[in-house]
């Protein structure tokens, strides 16, 4: 009983999307991650983190690089302020050419859901399923992201 | 048993007093302003001039942990 009681209460905390785990059809279809063949890579960021501007110039690079068919980048802009994150991605666009599909999540509610452990977070996902995530500065992040891409191939 | 029971209520009636800042919501809490010396950055060197005549030591400053990893 005393264990029982102890891991529902260990559950209540962990209530987010881990390696393995497949994500429920909701969020596949506001996401938009509708080819199962194809990876996508789901990218957590907001305007007021550093890393995060850090990591997506890398990013955009990188989606230069992929092929489209088999790889496709989603960013989720999760800042509070929708004003501010306009103007964030369009600095982007503007400076560093990005150019992939990007989310406002003003209502955090995807990341919500995804519930990561730190900013900025990155969700490789293959098939409704998290093969990998990436918290955190993290350098190189586009050269750890294409040997995840070889990997899957 | 009726004491565990009694234990985990209590428990988690005191985690409903705490709401936890996820690393989402930290935007207010990377900024400059809300650093010990408010982001002047004269005022921080001039709070560890202080601290390293008076402790003969420095460093330690810094923030640690939290898994945001933002800044």
């Amino acid at each position: 009983m005393k264990k029982v009681l102890l891991l529902a209460l260990l559950f209540l905390q962990l209530s987010a999307y881990e390696v393995g785990e497949t994500l429920s059809n909701e969020m596949v279809t506001q996401l938009g991650l509708s080819e199962h063949s194809k990876l996508y890579v789901v990218d957590f960021f907001a305007s007021w983190c550093g890393s995060c501007q850090k990591e997506l110039p890398l990013i955009a690079t990188l989606d230069h690089k992929v092929d489209h068919s088999e790889v496709e980048i989603i960013g989720i802009d999760v800042d509070k302020d929708p004003a501010k994150g306009l103007a964030f991605q369009k600095e982007l666009q503007q400076e560093h050419h990005l150019t992939f599909r990007i989310i406002n999540d003003a209502e955090s509610q995807i990341i919500g859901t995804f519930n990561p452990i730190g900013m900025p977070t990155l969700y490789v996902i293959k098939d409704q399923k998290v093969i990998k995530i990436i918290t955190g500065a993290t350098d190189h992040i586009d050269e750890k992201i294409l040997i995840v891409v070889k990997e899957q191939k | 048993m009726v004491q565990l029971f009694l234990s985990l209520a209590l428990l988690l009636t005191l985690s409903g007093c705490v709401q936890e800042v996820k690393p989402w919501e930290k935007e207010t809490l990377s900024k400059e302003t809300m650093e010990p010396s408010g982001g002047n950055a004269l005022a921080r060197k001039f709070e560890e001039h202080i601290y390293f005549s008076k402790e003969a030591s420095k460093g330690g400053g810094g923030v640690a942990g939290g898994g945001c990893g933002c800044n």
